[in-house]
């Protein structure tokens, strides 16, 4: 959302803090250049308010946005989701990313694909993608390649296990530096993961345990400090030798 | 599956079973292990269970009504389940569905076909007046196996209800009195044996077989059984619906396994059972306006509350202050009163909430050299029904008053000696629950001898027997000569028989003079209903090792 506004003014002050919905956090008639609203902000007339609880964050030069961490993911465009196939339509599959509504994707966003040689995915496999389209009006759409045309990494995911967590553990995941619970991991394991922003984790490593292992560490880590995740990890390695 | 369900990826159901076959479940458990189990309850006598991340909850409730006209000398028991949309995606509000239709009818079962409840104990007048019994259980979050803690919920529900009890009067002898609770006793179900639910869910082809499905297990399972089991072995039902078929011999090994787990389960129950029970005849003392009142309302095993009692000592010890000081951790204290000053409590932030060190003030209790004692404090609410004690002028009477020349002076010991029961009792049904932590040295569990609990017991049956104000002697209520035989039924040990039978006789007298004690209690001590057990909590203490 673009937002115009005429008056120069400063930037919203409550950006890192926490704030519940219906929060006004910036004035508009004091902002001085066009805004750029990310999830979890309206413009409310002359206000933009809040529309989700969670922490304002704010980019340079004019981007805002709300992280917040809930179960019900809500796509927005350029996240990277975990799908799970539910169907196979005329040029299309239909699938679930755990929002509102099933997203759809269509046969040909497959690295290599045409129209004899479409990907054969069945009801339930589980797939990484990007979000290409996402508005709260739409369903929304995926793509299984990179802005470029390349796999990159997104396509059906073989064997593993999925796990569900919350968006903000998700985030956290994706973020840089590495979570302090994968680095402890990977000091001692080797596994391989994807991990979506709705909420979805697929882990897979060489051994059943070793997978068992990963996704319960993930799991609890989620209210951890970064010494507690380390401290858990070391634990539950102890404890499985 | 409808859009709300969670919706499972071929890899997951793979990995699952995958898992399975070298003996591993996706959440680090074996095959035969149970979840976690908290059980909880509240002022209202409802049961939440959490098993794992699963939550039920029960309640009871029970109504006046005309029998059924086939069975006029029993009452009826019925149960309604209602699993709320916030359980769980797929479930609807409005119509129960199938799964809720099922949870009840197993419930119900176990309950009703087994004879476990006593259902010709609730008959008030044949053929017109029974008790008819509603146990209501809500589905709070639906994590897997909702059938064995929703009956857990159910056993825990029933176990801490008490009914109003009811008598006959009227003209004709054929009108029923309920008596409200605060006049008589109310009582309890009669539950002859408890049976348990244990849930197996079948993976693979029939062949893979788990204990304590967790969600992820329920959606790619092939097939349930379910087995009601008393911890005598008796079987009180067997549901499997549908989905693979078992063979006689898996069957038999599913039975002897709900057998076992079942008598773990029911020692679980009893112990919790018992420990909320002590809880609720702590609630019933009435305590003097000076002193805000110990309940540990609400969770009892949960880890988090269990901590906090762990680390707080029992700080009633008779030792001076200094000593206390290094050896105990106060949860709390009671404010001092002024000499000569009345402050009325209301109860409020005497409850540290983090348990540290705050020893602001102690309460005096004796101007001798009696050494201060220090009471526990709890949350912010005063225990006592119906607000201010009516015992006492409260305005002429002061703290320092409390001794042995005041008009009650037992109130204080007394209480200090029944909460140190009742705490043990607690902690040592909770430390018997719990692993073994660093932190934990109780020695008062030892200490626990049947005739402290016996006076717990006394205690609560006493005070909860209502006395209106002008008919009340000055001072505590004591067991009077008509308590005693009540009392000695109950199998009461003999020297507290004895003593008891030395007050009341002496209280037959001048209340308040000391000097009609008669030879067995000497002279000087003040009249304790407790003092024979007290000499044995001294004696034990002092050789006792106080954590730290």
């Amino acid at each position: 959302m673009d937002v115009e506004s005429s008056v120069p003014g400063a930037g919203s002050p409550f950006v890192n803090r926490i704030m519940a919905p219906g929060d006004v956090v910036l004035d508009l008639t004091k902002a001085s250049n066009v805004l750029r609203l990310g999830s979890g902000l309206r413009q409310d007339g002359d206000n933009i308010a809040m529309t989700k609880v969670g922490r304002l964050q704010f980019k340079k030069p004019n981007k805002y946005w709300v992280e917040g961490s809930q179960k019900r993911y809500i796509p927005n465009t350029e996240d990277v989701v975990l799908g799970i196939v539910v169907d196979r339509r005329f040029e299309m599959f239909v699938v679930d990313i755990g929002g509102p509504t099933y997203a759809s994707l269509p046969m040909l966003a497959f690295e290599g694909a045409t129209r004899r040689n479409t990907p054969n995915l069945q009801v339930g496999a589980a797939l990484y993608a990007r979000v290409v389209k996402a508005h709260r009006d739409i369903d929304p759409e995926l793509c299984c390649t990179d802005a470029s045309g390349k796999a990159a990494g997104f396509g059906p995911l073989n064997g593993g296990y999925v796990l569900e967590c919350s968006t903000g553990l998700a985030r956290v995941l994706l973020s840089k530096p590495t979570s302090p619970v994968l680095e402890a991991l990977g000091k001692s394991l080797s596994f391989e993961i994807a991990v979506g922003m709705n909420g979805r984790v697929w882990v897979n490593a060489a051994t059943t345990a070793t997978t068992i292992l990963v996704s319960n560490a993930i799991l609890n880590s989620e209210f951890l400090t970064a010494a507690q995740q380390h401290i858990m990890v070391q634990k539950l390695l102890q404890k499985s030798q | 599956m409808a859009m709300g369900a969670m919706r499972m990826s071929i890899n997951e159901k793979q990995f699952i079973e995958t898992a399975l076959r070298e003996n591993q479940r996706v959440d680090g458990r074996t095959p035969f292990d149970f979840r976690r189990l908290v059980i909880n309850f509240s002022k209202d006598d409802s049961a939440e269970v959490q098993l794992g991340q699963t939550r039920v909850l029960a309640v009871v409730s029970a109504q006046l009504v005309q029998p059924y006209p086939d069975r006029p000398n029993e009452g009826t028991l019925a149960i309604f389940t209602e699993f709320s949309p916030m359980a769980d995606p797929g479930f609807e509000p409005g119509r129960p569905g199938e799964m809720a239709v099922e949870l009840g009818r197993i419930i119900d079962r176990g309950l009703r076909e087994s004879k476990a409840v006593d259902t010709e104990s609730l008959c008030v007048l044949a053929g017109r007046s029974v008790w008819a019994i509603r146990l209501d259980i809500h589905i709070l979050d639906n994590s897997g196996n909702l059938i064995d803690a929703a009956n857990l919920a159910a056993l825990a529900a029933l176990l801490s209800f008490r009914r109003p009890e009811c008598t006959l009067g009227g003209p004709d002898g054929q009108d029923i009195i309920v008596h409200p609770p605060e006049v008589r006793e109310p009582l309890a179900l009669s539950i002859h044996h408890l049976p348990i639910a244990v849930t197996f869910a079948f993976l693979g082809d029939g062949d893979l077989l788990v204990l304590d499905p967790s969600l992820k297990e329920e959606m790619v399972m092939g097939g349930r059984l379910t087995i009601t089991v008393n911890m005598h072995g008796e079987v009180c039902g067997v549901q499997k619906g549908g989905g693979v078929g078992v063979s006689a011999s898996e069957l038999m090994r599913c039975l002897r396994l709900a057998s076992t787990k079942a008598a773990v389960l029911t020692e679980t129950l009893k112990k919790v059972v018992e420990v909320h029970e002590t809880e609720r005849a702590q609630r019933k003392i009435r305590r003097h306006h000076n002193f805000t009142a110990l309940s540990h309302a609400g969770a009892i095993v949960d880890t988090r509350v269990t901590e906090r009692e762990v680390e707080m000592d029992d700080a009633i010890e008779n030792t001076t202050v200094t000593e206390s000081k290094e050896d105990t951790v106060m949860l709390g204290t009671v404010k001092v009163l002024e000499e000569g000053e009345i402050r009325h409590e209301d109860g409020a932030s005497n409850f540290k909430q983090n348990g540290e060190d705050d020893e602001q003030e102690r309460v005096e209790v004796h101007k001798e050299e009696k050494p201060k004692v220090a009471l526990l404090t709890e949350q912010s609410e005063i225990m006592f029904e119906g607000g201010m004690s009516g015992w006492v002028d409260t305005k002429s009477t002061s703290l320092k008053a409390v001794g042995k020349d005041s008009a009650h002076p037992l109130d204080l010991e007394a209480l200090v000696e029944f909460d140190k029961v009742a705490k043990g009792m607690l902690k040592e049904s909770i430390s018997l629950q719990e692993k073994p932590r660093e932190v934990v040295a109780t020695p008062l569990q030892h200490q626990i001898q049947g005739s402290q609990i016996a006076a717990a017991t006394v205690y609560a049956k006493l005070s909860s027997q209502h006395q209106d104000k002008a008919s009340r002697p000055l001072g505590p209520i004591f067991p009077r000569s008509s308590d005693v035989e009540a009392m000695e039924e109950e199998g009461l040990r003999g020297d507290l028989g004895n003593l008891i039978s030395v007050t009341a006789e002496t209280l037959s007298g001048a209340a308040t003079d000391p000097s009609q004690v008669t030879e067995a209690v000497p002279i000087d001590t003040p009249l304790n209903l407790l003092a024979a057990v007290k000499k044995k909590v001294k004696n034990r203490k002092k050789g006792a090792v106080v954590k730290d």
